[in-house]
């Protein structure tokens, strides 16, 4: 048969963000596919590099448009780590909860996508009302609420509001409460099973062989969790479980998906219930004026994706000298997902990267 | 994870600067042509998950220090222990004037993007990379654009300052 070069994406129906595929199809199986990033790509690295170390923060929090927290979170505590500053107990508490909430939220947020691109619209519309409720209880904390820049070196920016522990679960129980339904109508549904199951499958080894983290490996029944594997803020101070899969295709991802924003929520009930009193910030000196010592560290922490690592070099002076972020998202979309689409039908290439869930702002950076 | 590590490297490997900046952070400082040995001697010994490939330009001592970031994976969170839990950064320099280095796809599949990427915003050459071809960027740079001597604000203002503003055009009708 004819072989023919398809473009799939920056602009397409079933393309979720700018990104683009060049697929080299014969008939509708998929031969090759070659990934094509950069249509997002800011240069924000190279940027940091003439910023002071607090000047930063607008362009950390946008390396990845959907989940801002982590990436925070990550450029906080390289900065900790190099300039030697502690944390106080509450601040590392609350920025556990405030982090299961983006994650939560995150993943809503992939949900709608997922959902909407397999034709699922009441699900994406769902999926979408919920985050939003997240959105209004980050709207009240921080002033934002989208980008939050509420993670600070030293702490949190500031502690909660009066009586926001009971919004929190307020808000957490009205959005648990659709879960039955949420069940019924997508994740028990046979048409989503025919949809997802033996789709784009990623075997133990290979994924390992290609650096995936987050769900894609998790789906295959690695309990690969940086939060348990190297634990930051206050995630060893409750108990918690990863929950796995084992068949690594689309299904079982998004079912890891699912079951984790369950298990976030449980956490964030064990934190509020566990959160000492005191202090939420430990003074810096003044930003600008502030040289960090000489050093490198290179972090890591849990994004709602899989694992995002820094790597931060400072040569002794106010501005950083080197900063490379490790975003989940550049394995998993130009790496894994060329292997997955090989011998895929056109129909699924949407449905495969986004049960990847590649974001691409979070490749090209 | 130190001392058994560091002694099964020191006896494998001559010259390799070994320090421990913390618990569970190793860094090995080597040699450009001991560097593939060493990335595989470590993968057999279970550090195979290759997280990250940078690159920094040290401009002053004219050199760039190529950067691979490895730990390892495992299945069950039960079992984590100190090997498991550990970071080795491996440093290797490549100079500058000759900004040449091998590629590590044999070892770890995925550091292909990773090399791509440094190739293309820092001019170093991987021999043997199959698709040294650009990642993000559109246009060709003189110098590639992440190296420290490539000007951000004057490029900026060479580029943008050529074109005549809205008000300017406004004006010549």
């Amino acid at each position: 048969m004819r072989e023919l070069e398809l473009y799939f994406g920056p602009q397409h129906l079933g393309m979720v963000g700018n990104f683009s595929i060049t697929l080299k199809v014969e008939g509708d199986r998929i031969v090759k596919a070659t990934s094509n990033p950069g249509y997002l790509h800011r240069g924000f690295e190279k940027l940091m590099e003439l910023r002071k170390w607090i000047q930063n923060f607008p362009m950390v929090c946008r390396i990845n448009v959907v989940e801002p927290d982590s990436m925070e979170m990550v450029y906080s505590m390289a900065v900790e780590k190099l300039a030697g500053i502690e944390v106080p107990e509450r601040a590392h508490y609350i920025r556990s909860i405030y982090l299961e909430l983006a994650r939560v939220g995150s993943h809503l947020f992939g949900l709608w996508a997922y959902a909407n691109m397999l034709g699922f619209d009441t699900v994406a519309q769902w999926a979408m009302y919920h985050r939003d409720l997240i959105l209004d209880l980050f709207e009240e904390l921080t002033g934002g609420r989208v980008y939050h820049i509420y993670i600070w070196p030293g702490g949190v920016r500031r502690d909660f509001p009066e009586g926001f522990s009971d919004r929190i679960v307020n808000t957490l129980h009205s959005i648990g409460g659709c879960v039955p339904d949420y069940d019924a109508v997508f994740f028990n549904n046979r048409i989503f099973c025919q949809r997802a199951k033996g789709i784009g499958t990623v075997k133990r080894e290979e994924a390992k062989e290609m650096g995936a983290t987050g769900q894609v490996l998790r789906a295959t029944g690695m309990k690969y969790d940086i939060r348990k594997v190297e634990p930051y803020a206050a995630y060893d101070k409750v108990p918690w479980e990863v929950p796995t899969r084992e068949d690594g295709d689309a299904y079982s991802r998004i079912w890891v998906v699912r079951d984790e924003m369950i298990e976030s929520v449980h956490m964030i009930f064990k934190l509020l219930d566990n959160m000492p009193e005191g202090e939420t910030y430990n003074r810096v000196p003044n930003p600008f004026k502030w040289n960090i010592p000489k050093g490198e560290a290179y972090v890591r922490c849990e994004s709602s994706r899989g694992e995002l690592g820094l790597y931060l070099v400072s040569n002794g002076e106010d501005k950083p000298y080197r900063v490379h972020f490790r975003t989940p998202s550049y394995p998993h979309g130009l790496t894994v997902l060329e292997k997955a689409l090989e011998d895929a039908s056109i129909a699924d290439v949407g449905n495969i990267m986004i049960s990847l869930y590649v974001v691409a702002p979070e490749i090209d950076r | 994870m130190n001392s058994s590590l560091k002694k099964s490297l020191e006896s494998a490997f001559k010259e390799v600067h070994l320090n421990f900046p913390e618990k569970d952070r190793l860094i090995i400082n080597v040699k450009k042509d001991q560097a593939m040995s060493i990335l595989k001697f470590l993968k057999e010994k279970g550090y195979e998950h290759l997280a990250l490939v940078s690159c920094i330009d040290w401009i002053e001592e004219k050199e760039f220090e190529l950067v691979y970031v490895l730990s390892s994976y495992l299945q069950n969170d039960s079992e984590y222990t100190e090997k498991e839990k550990a970071n080795i950064i491996l440093k290797t320099i490549v100079p500058r004037d000759n900004p040449r280095f091998f590629t590590t796809i044999p070892i770890f599949q995925n550091s292909e993007p990773y090399e791509r990427e440094i190739h293309e915003l820092y001019g170093i050459h991987f021999e043997g990379h199959p698709r040294q071809i650009p990642l993000f960027l559109e246009r060709d740079y003189k110098i590639p654009p992440f190296r420290k001597d490539f000007d951000t604000r004057q490029y900026v203002k060479q580029v943008f300052d050529n074109i005549p503003s809205v008000e300017d055009r406004a004006g010549e009708k």
